[in-house]
């Protein structure tokens, strides 16, 4: 029983205080203070510092896993994460007291520690005093600890209203701007919900009450609903999908109207990833072609848009009258030149890459993404690209009248866009096309052998990715009017690819959410802008431990992880002995 | 005499080692012809050789009057050769019916725009897609059909077996080539496959070549059996004459154990 309780409790106590001693060390935990999440209560910095210590808690009272040979010793749950947590606050509280005694006794800590500031200590210490912090960090993290290791022993019922709860209130506080920017747009009051940034007292707790009674009934209800779905006849879920769907189409048509100009700009950005993130899971999720050089195509499209319609670009500008006789420089009459010029540099990209697979695939990829970036930025094509003067004077996207590059405006134009894009994707992963992909995506030889011509496949996939990615391209280069080889670099490649791997592979919705996620949110919550990586980077690797099939996961891929897991054991050996 | 599948002095080379060796092996219409040979001894390379994975070193090929030296893999399936593999390789992540409906890729035709307009001729299509591959799998009696919607994964392993069949068969093919069909099987759903086998080929008219080291497989379905070794074909013919060649024997036994025992 005692060695039930130290050995693996202590070490995920000894984890839990260097994450939260890391947090604090980077800076966040202090820059997260400035943010309320209940007004005058609790601040972002304390709740990171709680969540800190009660992950700890939770994750050291998971129940053991079965081994070998040996009956699994199972202590009670409340008191390994009260172990757990208690090291983690004494660890936190230690090395914080350790600090505050060097400072005390002279030392220059902030030239070596630059985030060790009188703030970031007086938030882990709670204000009370060095000794009193470490005493109170110890406490909180055995109580925290107990607390959500008793969690486990609650029915499942419970626990998962308790999470839902806390996850809502958290949600809440740190949606604000979006929700508060809502209900002004609605014309109705927000202080009695919201003030200075952060929940009211008054709010936290009906969100408490109202969250935690809704979700303890629908979980409650849920077979039952389950039952009633079943039992529907086929032509009335049909009529609620419809209305559903009708339902969300209207929501995304009045939304910037509510949210107002700010976040619908927001909501623009997103939609670009949206775009972008359609287009690469094209190439990656259907035909499983992992493509670090994406931003390729939105360069391209970008560019193409610019050369087509901006006045300063040297071929509207050589050519000028031609053009604009023809009426070439209209953003909707070079629209789809830039798409076939990008589907052009598509089946370009893509055919000396063909041979590759994986990992080398990937490399090569990833070279293509800033051989583009350097054309751009080259002397060699400055007269025609601008090199790093970039492009200017993109005109928006005509009628005047509608004034395509006010933030609400140019947001149905990207809603159109997306609209046209998943619609594609939808089709094409429903088809013949589609299936050929996701059997090259699953065993290329075999798919070969089924007589699906990899080297077409492959050339279409990227055809068709860097078809809807230069979408994104053109949206941006009408949305902002000049375009900068800085604005493609290769990190645009990596959030695409987060996004879809947040979202889920081969999920279309997943994209949506993905994007939301990982490009919304920071746009949202200001104090994460400079930490920005280390949550991308903390998201993703969460999200592949915990959810490997993504937040919105395609179908297929979620049941297959699944499945992997559930007959592991069971099957028979792939290949003969004999 | 115009054989279906027809291989004359085939050789196949990895570095130093004759993986096969000037082989001449052919194919008759509606015939089931059975491969031997221990470990290594080049039968999975010839199939290979024959499906467009590897081209030969030298040798011709021909199949149905079109030469197959040099054509790729999925324009060789296209001819109406389809396969098995060894260790079977179905689309885990795709369902029963998918992986089914991908073999009738090379029968069909929709590109991308008629996967994005899905017109009456598409739609057509896929509903024969979806027919054909349902027919396929249909042949397995109530082993495939009543899973259509299972992940290919989640099937047991015997069922892996048969609808890597179905699949072959859904590219409509003149000839089947089975690579080590009955491994992994046990006794009585061996005794299936050798059902199956012949059923195979009198009501879906296939001219069948398998790779097999189960000899009770081999004589319940053979027509004619070829032996290789070290890349060679060293015997041909029923399987009893295959059976009792000494170079056969002491290609299992080896050379030692069979001058041992008089």
């Amino acid at each position: 029983m005692r060695a039930a309780l130290t050995g693996d409790n202590v070490r995920a106590g000894l984890i839990g205080g260097v994450v939260v001693l890391y947090l604090a060390l980077v800076g966040m935990i202090e820059r997260f203070q400035d943010r309320d999440v209940i007004t005058g209560v609790i601040g972002l910095g304390t709740l990171l510092i709680l969540i800190g210590l009660a992950g700890t808690g939770y994750m050291a009272s998971r129940p053991p896993k079965p081994r070998s040979g040996q009956e699994p010793v199972s202590a009670n749950p409340a008191l390994k994460g009260l172990v757990a947590g208690a090291v983690a606050g004494a660890l936190t509280g230690g090395v914080i007291l350790v600090l505050e005694l060097l400072i005390s006794a002279g030392a220059d800590v902030r030239s070596v520690l630059a985030s060790v500031t009188p703030g970031m200590l007086s938030t882990l210490e709670f204000g009370l005093g060095s000794f009193g912090g470490a005493a109170i960090l110890v406490a909180l993290g055995a109580a925290l600890g107990a607390g959500t290791g008793a969690l486990r022993l609650l029915s499942d019922h419970a626990r998962d209203t308790v999470t839902f709860t806390v996850t809502s209130l958290l949600l809440m506080s740190l949606l604000e701007p979006i929700l508060g920017a809502v209900l002004d747009g609605l014309g109705l009051p927000e202080r009695w919900l919201y003030q200075g940034g952060g929940l009211t007292v008054l709010g936290a707790i009906l969100t408490v009450v109202i969250a935690g009674t809704a979700r303890w009934f629908w979980k409650q209800r849920e077979p039952q609903r389950k039952e009633a779905v079943a039992s529907m006849p086929a032509d009335r879920r049909s009529l609620y999908r419809k209305l559903a769907v009708f339902a969300a189409v209207a929501l995304l048509v009045v939304l910037p109207w509510i949210v107002g100009s700010f976040i619908s700009d927001v909501l623009g950005t997103v939609g670009l990833y949206v775009l972008l993130g359609l287009g690469l899971n094209i190439v990656v999720g259907y035909a499983g072609l992992l493509d670090l050089g994406y931003v390729a195509f939105f360069a391209v499209g970008a560019y193409a848009t610019g050369i087509l319609t901006s006045p300063a670009s040297y071929l509207v500008r050589e050519e000028g009258q031609l053009f604009a006789e023809k009426g070439f420089t209209n953003f909707w009459v070079a629209l789809p030149f830039v798409v076939i010029i990008a589907i052009i540099i598509g089946v370009l990209i893509g055919a000396p890459v063909l041979r590759l697979r994986g990992d080398y695939l990937a490399i090569v990829t990833l070279g293509f993404g800033e051989i583009i970036r350097t054309l751009v930025l080259s002397d060699w094509l400055s007269p025609y690209l601008g090199g790093a003067q970039g492009l200017l004077r993109v005109p928006p996207a005509p009628p005047d009248a509608l004034d395509l590059r006010a933030p609400q405006n140019v947001y149905y134009l990207i809603l159109v866009f997306c609209g046209i894009a998943a619609f594609v994707a939808w089709r094409l992963s429903d088809s013949r096309v589609g299936r050929a992909w996701a059997a090259m995506r699953e065993d290329e030889s075999v798919a070969e052998a089924m007589g699906i011509s990899v080297i077409r496949y492959k050339l279409l996939a990227f055809a068709m990715g860097a078809g809807v990615g230069s979408l994104g391209g053109v949206f941006f280069a009408a949305k902002i009017g000049s375009i900068f080889p800085n604005s493609f670099g290769l990190l645009v490649s990596i959030n695409v690819l987060s996004v879809i791997i947040l979202g889920g592979l081969g999920s279309i919705p997943g994209v949506i959410v993905g994007s939301a996620v990982l490009v919304g949110l920071p746009e949202l919550l200001r104090e994460f802008a400079e930490f920005r990586l280390l949550i991308y980077g903390a998201i993703l690797v969460a999200i592949m431990i915990l959810r490997p099939e993504g937040l919105v996961p395609n179908k297929r891929r979620q049941r297959e992880l699944h499945a992997r897991e559930f007959e592991l054991g069971a099957t028979a050996p792939d290949e003969a002995t004999a | 005499m115009s054989h279906l599948l027809e291989l004359e002095g085939v050789s196949k080379r990895f570095g130093g080692v004759r993986a096969v060796d000037d082989v001449d092996f052919y194919a008759d219409q509606g015939e089931i012809v059975g491969v031997i040979g221990p470990n290594g001894a080049g039968k999975t390379t010839l199939f290979n050789i024959v499906t467009g994975f590897y081209s030969p070193d030298a040798g011709k090929i021909t199949f149905d009057g079109h030469n197959l030296v040099g054509l790729k893999p999925n324009q060789i399936t296209k001819v109406g050769i389809a396969r098995t593999f060894q260790a079977v390789r179905l689309f885990g992540a795709m369902t029963v019916l998918e992986n089914a409906m991908v073999g009738q890729h090379p029968r069909t035709k929709a590109g991308v725009f008629g996967a994005l307009l899905h017109g009456s001729s598409t739609k057509a299509e896929e509903e024969r897609v979806q027919a054909e591959a349902g027919a396929a799998l249909d042949f397995f009696g109530d082993r495939l059909s009543p899973r259509l919607n299972s992940l290919a994964s989640e099937l047991a392993y015997a069922d892996r077996r048969r609808l890597e069949i179905a699949r072959a068969m859904a590219t409509e093919p003149k000839l089947l080539l089975l690579d080590e069909p009955a491994a992994g099987m046990n006794p009585a759903e061996k005794d299936g496959l050798i059902e199956l086998i012949g059923r195979l080929r009198d009501q879906k008219g296939y001219s069948i070549v398998l790779i097999e080291h189960d000899m009770p497989v081999i004589s319940g379905v053979s027509d004619r059996v070829v032996a290789l070794d070290y890349g060679k074909k060293i015997a041909e013919g029923t399987y009893d004459q295959v059976a009792a060649n000494q170079q056969v024997i002491e290609a299992y036994l080896g050379k030692s154990a069979t001058q041992e025992t008089p």
